[in-house]
């Protein structure tokens, strides 16, 4: 049986990310296709964005994931903005 | 001329260290000071906040920070302000301070902040008591941000927030959760005072760039809008100098 996905599993999620002390994000979003979720954002290591997709198989079995979700680049700038 | 890196949301654990630490290294070059604007840890324990003093400490300039409210999820705030004190960070909540630098000081105020939103969606101090208690905390702690910037004697003053003093800088977010990014309370505290720019983070998918209804300049420093270990805001303009390329 393909698993409902609807709104109520949508804030479930939500909250799974936010709520799990070992994910605790709260920039994740979620787009609901027919048959499966695209993750998006970015998160601060290759580790958590891997947790997130771990915590959501593990809670939602059934529910198909597409993870976009992006490591946030920690390079050194090469501008000023300058303030007036 | 006073050169601030800022960033703010970088959720410091175990697999973040390391990942900052070579543009870190850098800023004595390019920057005379870093602010951060809260969320410095994933959800605030004193492990992860080790972890935050380890990538953010012994930069060779001075660090002030706020917190953020993934630094209050493990309710352990002051033990985590308590380690980023200990390697050096300068740490405010509702309170200021002046640095040194170049010739010129430069005054900080910085707090926490909090939600409520903004004029036309505003939550109002009125029915059950955990709705008087949510604005009342928003309005208490802008008040504190409020003072603090109007007691610091400086030729440049900075706030340092984590929540949003304004809408503009939340472009990008669900209209719907703005009342959670900030509030109009802690704009109306930095156009208390003479202030030259204004720093916060918390809001992800939001913008950089906003101005508060008094004119000063706000900067969503979030680091996955500003995408790169730092932004860097020259203040007190006299020359621009090499190092970096003016924008
Ligand atoms: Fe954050
Ligand atoms: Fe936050």
């Amino acid at each position: 049986m393909t698993p409902q996905l609807d709104e109520y599993v949508e804030a479930e999620i939500q909250r799974l990310l936010a709520e799990t002390g070992s994910v605790a994000e709260q920039g994740i979003t979620i787009a609901r296709r027919e048959h499966l979720i695209v993750l998006g954002g970015e998160v601060e290591s290759a580790q958590r964005r891997d947790e997130i997709c771990r915590q959501i198989n593990q809670h939602f079995p059934d529910v198909e994931i597409a993870c976009d979700i992006g490591i946030v680049r920690a390079q050194a700038p090469t501008e000023v903005e300058e303030i007036s | 001329m006073i050169r601030i890196a800022a960033v703010g949301d970088v959720h410091v654990d175990k697999d973040v260290v390391g990942r900052y630490r070579p543009a870190l290294e850098q800023l004595p070059g390019v920057a005379d000071a870093l602010l951060i604007a809260g969320d410095l840890t994933r959800h605030g324990t004193v492990e992860e906040a080790r972890c935050m003093a380890q990538e953010f400490g012994d930069l060779g300039v001075p660090v002030v920070v706020v917190l953020g409210n993934h630094d209050h999820q493990s309710d352990q705030q002051d033990a985590v302000t308590g380690v980023l004190q200990d390697a050096g960070l300068v740490v405010l909540e509702g309170e200021g301070t002046v640095l040194e630098l170049n010739g010129h000081t430069l005054g900080i105020a910085g707090a926490k902040g909090f939600g409520g939103g903004f004029a036309g969606a505003c939550a109002s101090k009125f029915g059950e008591r955990e709705m008087k208690n949510f604005v009342g905390t928003t309005e208490a702690i802008a008040e504190r941000l409020g003072a603090a910037l109007r007691g610091l004697e400086c030729d440049a003053l900075v706030a340092l927030t984590h929540y949003a003093p304004v809408p503009e800088t939340l472009t990008g977010e669900p209209l719907e959760i703005y009342p959670f990014l900030g509030s109009y309370l802690l704009g109306q505290a930095i156009d208390s005072a003479p202030t030259a720019l204004a720093l916060h983070g918390h809001a992800h998918h939001g913008s950089e760039r906003g101005r508060t209804p008094g004119g000063v300049p706000v900067r969503n420093v979030a680091h996955p809008v500003i995408k790169q270990a730092y932004n860097v805001y020259q203040l007190l303009s006299d020359e621009v100098d090499a190092g970096l390329v003016s924008i």
